[in-house]
Protein backbone atom coordinates (compact mmCIF):
# COMPACT_ATOMS: atom_id res chain seq x y z
CA UNK A 1 0.00 0.00 0.00
CA UNK A 2 1.67 3.45 -0.76
CA UNK A 3 1.01 6.65 0.67
CA UNK A 4 -1.79 8.91 -0.93
CA UNK A 5 -1.20 12.89 -0.62
CA UNK A 6 -4.47 13.19 -1.97
CA UNK A 7 -6.05 11.41 0.97
CA UNK A 8 -4.03 12.89 3.77
CA UNK A 9 -5.25 16.41 2.45
CA UNK A 10 -9.08 15.05 2.55
CA UNK A 11 -8.43 13.50 6.11
CA UNK A 12 -6.49 16.62 7.30
CA UNK A 13 -10.03 18.55 6.96
CA UNK A 14 -11.93 15.71 8.99
CA UNK A 15 -9.47 15.66 11.61
CA UNK A 16 -9.30 19.79 11.87
CA UNK A 17 -13.13 19.71 12.29
CA UNK A 18 -12.35 18.17 15.26
CA UNK A 19 -9.80 20.87 16.75
CA UNK A 20 -12.64 22.77 18.48
CA UNK A 21 -13.41 19.51 20.57
CA UNK A 22 -9.16 19.15 21.59
CA UNK A 23 -9.04 22.72 22.26
CA UNK A 24 -12.18 23.15 24.76
CA UNK A 25 -11.70 19.68 26.81
CA UNK A 26 -8.04 20.80 27.73
CA UNK A 27 -8.98 23.96 28.72
CA UNK A 28 -12.12 22.36 31.25
CA UNK A 29 -9.73 19.40 32.18
CA UNK A 30 -6.74 21.88 32.55
CA UNK A 31 -8.89 24.29 35.02
CA UNK A 32 -10.40 20.98 36.60
CA UNK A 33 -6.58 20.01 37.05
CA UNK A 34 -5.53 23.44 39.00
CA UNK A 35 -8.62 23.02 40.97
CA UNK A 36 -7.90 19.93 42.37
CA UNK A 37 -4.05 20.28 42.57
CA UNK A 38 -4.57 23.53 44.50
CA UNK A 39 -6.76 21.70 46.64
CA UNK A 40 -4.74 18.24 47.76
CA UNK A 41 -1.60 20.63 48.16
CA UNK A 42 -3.77 23.19 50.50
CA UNK A 43 -4.84 19.50 52.55
CA UNK A 44 -1.34 17.98 52.22
CA UNK A 45 -0.39 20.98 54.42
CA UNK A 46 -2.46 20.78 57.06
CA UNK A 47 -2.02 17.94 59.98
CA UNK A 48 -0.53 14.86 60.18
CA UNK A 49 -2.37 12.01 59.26
CA UNK A 50 -4.61 13.62 56.76
CA UNK A 51 -1.66 15.42 55.15
CA UNK A 52 0.63 11.79 54.86
CA UNK A 53 -2.96 10.79 53.31
CA UNK A 54 -2.63 13.13 50.52
CA UNK A 55 0.88 12.75 49.89
CA UNK A 56 0.42 9.05 49.55
CA UNK A 57 -2.64 9.70 47.02
CA UNK A 58 -0.35 12.29 44.86
CA UNK A 59 2.50 9.87 44.71
CA UNK A 60 -0.43 7.46 43.47
CA UNK A 61 -2.30 9.45 40.98
CA UNK A 62 1.33 10.25 39.61
CA UNK A 63 2.34 6.31 39.48
CA UNK A 64 0.02 5.27 37.40
CA UNK A 65 -0.71 5.16 33.41
CA UNK A 66 -3.32 8.00 32.45
CA UNK A 67 -4.43 5.46 30.01
CA UNK A 68 -4.87 2.82 32.57
CA UNK A 69 -6.74 5.69 34.75
CA UNK A 70 -9.25 6.42 31.93
CA UNK A 71 -10.14 2.78 31.20
CA UNK A 72 -10.41 2.36 35.67
CA UNK A 73 -13.12 5.80 35.27
CA UNK A 74 -14.66 4.44 32.46
CA UNK A 75 -15.47 0.85 33.48
CA UNK A 76 -15.94 1.21 37.46
CA UNK A 77 -18.10 4.23 37.00
CA UNK A 78 -21.58 2.13 35.57
CA UNK A 79 -20.51 -0.55 37.94
CA UNK A 80 -21.97 1.67 40.45
CA UNK A 81 -24.94 2.74 38.55
CA UNK A 82 -23.23 6.19 37.81
CA UNK A 83 -23.37 6.22 33.40
CA UNK A 84 -21.44 9.45 32.20
CA UNK A 85 -20.82 10.42 28.97
CA UNK A 86 -17.18 9.03 27.16
CA UNK A 87 -16.19 13.39 27.13
CA UNK A 88 -17.29 13.75 31.12
CA UNK A 89 -15.01 10.53 32.12
CA UNK A 90 -12.59 12.13 30.06
CA UNK A 91 -11.95 15.46 31.31
CA UNK A 92 -12.43 13.92 35.02
CA UNK A 93 -9.76 11.66 33.66
CA UNK A 94 -7.12 14.20 32.25
CA UNK A 95 -8.16 16.90 35.65
CA UNK A 96 -7.11 13.95 38.09
CA UNK A 97 -3.65 12.49 35.99
CA UNK A 98 -2.57 16.44 35.94
CA UNK A 99 -4.02 17.60 39.31
CA UNK A 100 -0.99 15.28 41.14
CA UNK A 101 1.50 16.50 38.83
CA UNK A 102 0.09 20.10 39.67
CA UNK A 103 -0.09 19.66 43.09
CA UNK A 104 3.87 19.57 43.08
CA UNK A 105 3.85 22.37 41.14
CA UNK A 106 1.90 24.27 43.56
CA UNK A 107 3.98 22.75 46.81
CA UNK A 108 7.37 24.58 44.89
CA UNK A 109 5.35 27.94 44.48
CA UNK A 110 4.51 27.70 48.11
CA UNK A 111 7.34 27.34 49.05
CA UNK A 112 8.73 29.96 47.27
CA UNK A 113 7.01 32.90 49.10
CA UNK A 114 8.84 34.56 51.78
CA UNK A 115 8.01 33.08 55.24
CA UNK A 116 7.45 36.32 56.14
CA UNK A 117 3.86 36.79 54.07
CA UNK A 118 2.63 34.07 56.41
CA UNK A 119 3.65 35.10 59.63
CA UNK A 120 2.76 38.59 58.43
CA UNK A 121 -0.84 37.46 57.98
CA UNK A 122 -1.11 35.78 61.08
CA UNK A 123 0.00 38.88 62.95
CA UNK A 124 -2.70 40.64 61.21
CA UNK A 125 -5.70 38.43 62.46
CA UNK A 126 -6.49 36.98 58.58
CA UNK A 127 -8.19 34.31 58.60
CA UNK A 128 -6.94 30.80 57.07
CA UNK A 129 -8.89 31.03 54.07
CA UNK A 130 -8.70 34.92 53.02
CA UNK A 131 -4.93 33.69 53.46
CA UNK A 132 -5.30 31.23 51.25
CA UNK A 133 -6.96 32.99 48.37
CA UNK A 134 -5.56 36.15 48.65
CA UNK A 135 -1.87 35.86 50.04
CA UNK A 136 -0.68 32.87 49.08
CA UNK A 137 -2.64 31.65 45.65
CA UNK A 138 -1.93 35.13 43.97
CA UNK A 139 2.29 35.13 44.69
CA UNK A 140 2.28 31.33 44.14
CA UNK A 141 0.55 31.53 40.60
CA UNK A 142 3.47 34.27 39.58
CA UNK A 143 6.05 31.70 40.67
CA UNK A 144 5.18 28.79 39.07
CA UNK A 145 3.25 30.59 35.56
CA UNK A 146 5.88 28.61 33.47
CA UNK A 147 6.20 25.36 34.62
CA UNK A 148 2.21 25.30 34.94
CA UNK A 149 2.25 26.84 31.27
CA UNK A 150 4.61 23.64 30.63
CA UNK A 151 2.20 21.11 32.31
CA UNK A 152 -0.94 22.87 30.42
CA UNK A 153 0.83 22.21 27.15
CA UNK A 154 1.54 18.23 27.98
CA UNK A 155 -2.42 18.28 28.80
CA UNK A 156 -2.90 19.37 25.29
CA UNK A 157 -1.09 16.58 24.31
CA UNK A 158 -2.53 14.24 26.37
CA UNK A 159 -6.26 14.45 24.91
CA UNK A 160 -5.71 12.14 22.30
CA UNK A 161 -5.51 9.36 25.28
CA UNK A 162 -9.71 10.14 24.83
CA UNK A 163 -9.57 8.37 21.56
CA UNK A 164 -9.46 5.28 22.95
CA UNK A 165 -12.94 5.58 25.17
CA UNK A 166 -14.28 6.92 22.08
CA UNK A 167 -14.49 10.72 22.15
CA UNK A 168 -14.72 13.04 19.38
CA UNK A 169 -11.56 14.84 19.36
CA UNK A 170 -8.99 15.08 16.48
CA UNK A 171 -6.99 12.03 17.08
CA UNK A 172 -10.41 9.94 17.66
CA UNK A 173 -11.54 11.38 14.22
CA UNK A 174 -8.37 10.21 12.47
CA UNK A 175 -8.57 6.86 13.94
CA UNK A 176 -12.70 6.78 12.60
CA UNK A 177 -10.95 7.68 9.01
CA UNK A 178 -8.53 4.45 9.17
CA UNK A 179 -11.35 2.40 10.68
CA UNK A 180 -13.78 3.41 8.00
CA UNK A 181 -11.42 3.12 5.18
CA UNK A 182 -8.37 0.52 6.66
CA UNK A 183 -6.19 3.24 5.73
CA UNK A 184 -4.03 4.26 8.52
CA UNK A 185 -0.65 5.76 7.19
CA UNK A 186 -2.29 8.98 5.92
CA UNK A 187 -5.19 9.80 8.66
CA UNK A 188 -1.87 9.08 11.38
CA UNK A 189 0.13 11.35 9.90
CA UNK A 190 -1.71 14.13 9.26
CA UNK A 191 -3.44 13.95 12.69
CA UNK A 192 0.52 14.05 14.17
CA UNK A 193 1.24 16.78 11.43
CA UNK A 194 -1.68 18.88 13.45
CA UNK A 195 -0.37 17.87 17.01
CA UNK A 196 3.01 18.81 16.31
CA UNK A 197 2.07 22.15 14.96
CA UNK A 198 -0.41 22.87 17.61
CA UNK A 199 1.81 21.87 20.60
CA UNK A 200 4.71 23.58 18.97
CA UNK A 201 2.70 26.88 18.22
CA UNK A 202 1.34 26.95 21.83
CA UNK A 203 5.22 26.06 23.49
CA UNK A 204 5.91 29.32 21.70
CA UNK A 205 3.06 31.14 23.51
CA UNK A 206 3.40 30.14 26.34
CA UNK A 207 7.30 31.12 26.49
CA UNK A 208 6.43 34.46 25.04
CA UNK A 209 3.93 35.01 28.05
CA UNK A 210 6.24 33.87 30.39
CA UNK A 211 8.81 36.74 29.15
CA UNK A 212 6.09 39.30 29.93
CA UNK A 213 5.09 37.92 33.04
CA UNK A 214 9.02 37.80 34.04
CA UNK A 215 9.33 41.19 32.21
CA UNK A 216 6.67 42.94 34.64
CA UNK A 217 7.53 40.85 37.92
CA UNK A 218 10.96 42.77 37.39
CA UNK A 219 9.54 46.23 37.18
CA UNK B 1 -11.35 -15.40 39.81
CA UNK B 2 -10.24 -14.19 43.16
CA UNK B 3 -8.06 -10.77 43.08
CA UNK B 4 -5.09 -12.38 43.72
CA UNK B 5 -5.98 -14.64 40.32
CA UNK B 6 -6.30 -11.29 38.65
CA UNK B 7 -3.45 -9.59 39.59
CA UNK B 8 -1.23 -12.72 38.71
CA UNK B 9 -3.19 -12.98 35.23
CA UNK B 10 -1.91 -8.68 34.98
CA UNK B 11 1.33 -10.00 35.91
CA UNK B 12 2.04 -12.25 33.07
CA UNK B 13 2.78 -9.10 30.74
CA UNK B 14 4.78 -8.28 32.94
CA UNK B 15 7.76 -9.48 30.91
CA UNK B 16 6.35 -7.38 27.95
CA UNK B 17 6.24 -4.59 30.07
CA UNK B 18 9.84 -4.82 31.48
CA UNK B 19 11.05 -5.33 27.72
CA UNK B 20 9.83 -2.34 26.42
CA UNK B 21 10.97 -0.37 29.23
CA UNK B 22 14.30 -1.99 28.91
CA UNK B 23 14.88 -1.44 25.13
CA UNK B 24 13.43 1.85 25.71
CA UNK B 25 16.11 2.90 27.78
CA UNK B 26 18.62 2.26 25.51
CA UNK B 27 16.94 4.30 22.92
CA UNK B 28 16.65 7.03 25.63
CA UNK B 29 19.75 7.38 27.33
CA UNK B 30 21.98 7.92 24.12
CA UNK B 31 19.21 9.94 22.22
CA UNK B 32 19.29 12.50 25.62
CA UNK B 33 22.96 12.34 26.51
CA UNK B 34 24.15 13.32 22.85
CA UNK B 35 21.36 15.24 21.59
CA UNK B 36 21.34 17.07 24.72
CA UNK B 37 25.16 18.05 24.34
CA UNK B 38 25.07 18.61 21.11
CA UNK B 39 22.71 21.56 21.48
CA UNK B 40 25.12 22.53 24.51
CA UNK B 41 27.99 22.81 22.48
CA UNK B 42 27.06 23.67 18.47
CA UNK B 43 25.44 27.37 17.93
CA UNK B 44 23.74 28.20 14.56
CA UNK B 45 22.47 26.09 11.86
CA UNK B 46 23.47 22.57 13.16
CA UNK B 47 21.97 23.78 16.83
CA UNK B 48 18.84 24.10 14.67
CA UNK B 49 18.62 20.92 13.65
CA UNK B 50 19.39 19.48 16.71
CA UNK B 51 16.92 21.28 18.45
CA UNK B 52 14.32 20.31 15.21
CA UNK B 53 14.78 16.74 15.96
CA UNK B 54 14.62 17.10 19.83
CA UNK B 55 11.34 19.36 19.37
CA UNK B 56 9.66 16.72 16.79
CA UNK B 57 10.21 13.87 19.90
CA UNK B 58 9.68 15.81 22.35
CA UNK B 59 6.15 17.99 21.26
CA UNK B 60 4.38 15.13 19.26
CA UNK B 61 2.09 13.78 22.09
CA UNK B 62 3.35 9.91 22.28
CA UNK B 63 0.15 7.97 21.37
CA UNK B 64 -0.12 9.93 17.97
CA UNK B 65 3.82 9.22 17.32
CA UNK B 66 3.04 5.59 18.18
CA UNK B 67 0.41 5.17 15.98
CA UNK B 68 2.17 7.30 13.06
CA UNK B 69 4.88 5.20 13.30
CA UNK B 70 3.52 1.89 13.49
CA UNK B 71 1.02 2.28 10.36
CA UNK B 72 2.83 4.60 8.21
CA UNK B 73 6.12 2.82 8.44
CA UNK B 74 4.80 -0.15 6.53
CA UNK B 75 3.14 2.68 3.97
CA UNK B 76 6.97 3.74 3.32
CA UNK B 77 8.32 -0.17 2.78
CA UNK B 78 9.57 -0.31 6.79
CA UNK B 79 8.47 -3.50 8.60
CA UNK B 80 9.42 -3.74 11.98
CA UNK B 81 7.93 -5.54 15.04
CA UNK B 82 5.56 -3.96 17.17
CA UNK B 83 8.16 -3.98 20.10
CA UNK B 84 10.75 -2.39 18.18
CA UNK B 85 8.28 0.43 17.12
CA UNK B 86 7.06 1.08 20.70
CA UNK B 87 10.74 0.72 22.03
CA UNK B 88 11.89 3.25 19.84
CA UNK B 89 9.29 5.66 20.17
CA UNK B 90 8.48 5.70 23.89
CA UNK B 91 12.30 6.05 24.32
CA UNK B 92 12.87 8.83 22.19
CA UNK B 93 9.89 10.84 23.07
CA UNK B 94 11.45 10.17 26.61
CA UNK B 95 15.00 10.61 25.41
CA UNK B 96 13.43 14.27 23.79
CA UNK B 97 12.74 15.15 27.32
CA UNK B 98 15.88 14.04 29.02
CA UNK B 99 17.74 15.82 26.49
CA UNK B 100 16.76 18.88 27.97
CA UNK B 101 17.90 18.05 31.50
CA UNK B 102 20.95 17.20 30.41
CA UNK B 103 21.65 20.75 28.27
CA UNK B 104 20.23 22.45 31.39
CA UNK B 105 22.82 20.98 33.76
CA UNK B 106 25.41 21.71 31.66
CA UNK B 107 24.10 25.01 31.10
CA UNK B 108 24.09 25.60 34.94
CA UNK B 109 27.56 24.90 36.09
CA UNK B 110 29.72 27.87 35.99
CA UNK B 111 30.93 29.12 33.30
CA UNK B 112 34.90 29.45 35.07
CA UNK B 113 35.19 25.19 34.76
CA UNK B 114 35.01 25.47 31.00
CA UNK B 115 37.31 28.79 30.70
CA UNK B 116 39.67 26.83 33.13
CA UNK B 117 40.29 23.65 31.58
CA UNK B 118 40.88 25.75 28.21
CA UNK B 119 43.30 28.10 29.74
CA UNK B 120 45.14 24.40 30.85
CA UNK B 121 45.22 23.93 27.05
CA UNK B 122 42.51 21.36 27.45
CA UNK B 123 40.51 20.21 23.96
CA UNK B 124 37.11 21.12 24.41
CA UNK B 125 35.50 17.54 24.00
CA UNK B 126 38.24 16.59 26.85
CA UNK B 127 36.48 19.55 29.11
CA UNK B 128 33.33 18.38 28.34
CA UNK B 129 33.81 14.55 29.06
CA UNK B 130 36.35 15.09 31.76
CA UNK B 131 35.01 18.57 34.16
CA UNK B 132 31.65 19.39 32.68
CA UNK B 133 29.75 16.10 32.28
CA UNK B 134 30.93 14.13 35.60
CA UNK B 135 29.82 17.30 37.44
CA UNK B 136 26.61 17.88 35.01
CA UNK B 137 25.02 14.34 35.77
CA UNK B 138 24.69 14.87 39.23
CA UNK B 139 21.87 17.52 38.74
CA UNK B 140 20.31 15.49 36.05
CA UNK B 141 19.75 12.09 38.00
CA UNK B 142 16.50 13.34 39.82
CA UNK B 143 15.22 14.00 36.28
CA UNK B 144 16.32 11.54 34.82
CA UNK B 145 14.49 9.09 37.49
CA UNK B 146 11.16 11.02 36.58
CA UNK B 147 11.47 10.38 33.26
CA UNK B 148 11.94 6.82 34.14
CA UNK B 149 8.71 6.56 35.54
CA UNK B 150 6.89 8.30 32.40
CA UNK B 151 8.62 5.60 30.34
CA UNK B 152 7.15 2.72 32.64
CA UNK B 153 3.87 4.72 32.58
CA UNK B 154 3.84 5.08 28.84
CA UNK B 155 4.68 1.18 28.29
CA UNK B 156 0.25 1.30 29.02
CA UNK B 157 0.26 2.31 25.57
CA UNK B 158 1.78 -0.75 23.54
CA UNK B 159 -1.42 -2.20 24.44
CA UNK B 160 -2.90 -0.67 22.03
CA UNK B 161 -0.62 -1.79 19.22
CA UNK B 162 -1.50 -5.18 20.25
CA UNK B 163 1.57 -6.09 22.71
CA UNK B 164 0.60 -7.98 25.42
CA UNK B 165 1.82 -5.98 28.53
CA UNK B 166 0.21 -5.50 31.97
CA UNK B 167 -2.64 -3.31 30.44
CA UNK B 168 -3.81 -5.49 27.39
CA UNK B 169 -3.79 -8.23 29.91
CA UNK B 170 -6.27 -6.75 31.88
CA UNK B 171 -8.46 -6.04 28.98
CA UNK B 172 -8.06 -9.70 28.16
CA UNK B 173 -9.76 -10.16 31.31
CA UNK B 174 -11.99 -7.79 31.04
CA UNK B 175 -13.61 -9.51 28.26
CA UNK B 176 -13.86 -13.26 30.15
CA UNK B 177 -15.71 -11.85 32.98
CA UNK B 178 -17.57 -8.42 34.30
CA UNK B 179 -15.69 -7.46 37.10
CA UNK B 180 -14.34 -3.54 36.17
CA UNK B 181 -13.46 -2.55 39.93
CA UNK B 182 -11.60 -5.94 40.43
CA UNK B 183 -9.66 -6.14 36.95
CA UNK B 184 -8.97 -2.06 36.85
CA UNK B 185 -7.60 -1.81 40.55
CA UNK B 186 -5.53 -4.98 40.15
CA UNK B 187 -4.62 -3.07 37.00
CA UNK B 188 -3.32 -0.12 39.13
CA UNK B 189 -1.85 -2.06 42.00
CA UNK B 190 0.06 -3.84 39.40
CA UNK B 191 1.66 -0.32 37.98
CA UNK B 192 1.63 1.50 41.22
CA UNK B 193 4.31 -1.70 42.64
CA UNK B 194 6.40 -0.70 39.71
CA UNK B 195 6.31 2.77 39.71
CA UNK B 196 5.66 3.86 43.54
CA UNK B 197 9.26 2.82 44.77
CA UNK B 198 10.84 4.91 42.02
CA UNK B 199 8.63 7.72 42.85
CA UNK B 200 9.78 7.46 46.31
CA UNK B 201 13.71 7.16 45.04
CA UNK B 202 13.17 10.02 42.96
CA UNK B 203 11.46 12.10 45.68
CA UNK B 204 14.39 11.12 47.91
CA UNK B 205 17.28 12.30 45.56
CA UNK B 206 15.67 15.41 44.54
CA UNK B 207 15.50 16.49 48.36
CA UNK B 208 18.99 15.62 48.94
CA UNK B 209 19.86 17.85 45.73
CA UNK B 210 17.96 20.39 47.29
CA UNK B 211 18.60 22.44 50.35
CA UNK B 212 15.48 20.76 52.51
CA UNK B 213 13.16 23.98 54.13
CA UNK B 214 10.91 23.87 56.63
CA UNK B 215 7.38 23.28 55.05
CA UNK B 216 4.82 26.22 55.67
CA UNK B 217 1.85 24.56 57.41
CA UNK B 218 -1.77 25.73 56.19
Amino acid sequence: MSFDLNFALATLQTILSALSTTIWVSIVSSLGAAVLGFLWEILRRTSMPLGWVMQVMIDSIRSTPLLVQIYTLYFVFPYYGVTLPALAVGIIALSVYYSGYLAEIFKAGIDAIDPGQFDAAKALGIGRITTIFLIVAPQMLRNIAAPMGNYFISLLKATPYLAVIAVPEMFGSALDVASDTFRYAEPMLAAGLIFLLLSVSIAQLVKMLEQRLLARGKR
Amino acid sequence: MSQIEIIQNIFQGFGVTATVTILGLIYAIPFALVAGVLQYVLLGLPRTLVTAVIEFWRSSPVIVLLFVFYYSLPAFGIRLSSTTVAAMVLGLNIGGYGSQAVRAALQALPRGQVEAGLALGLKRWTVLGCIELPQAIRSMIPTFINQLIQLIKGTALVSLIALTDMTYRAKELAQIEYNPVGIYSGLLLAYLALCYPVTIFGRRLERRSSFGGRQREL
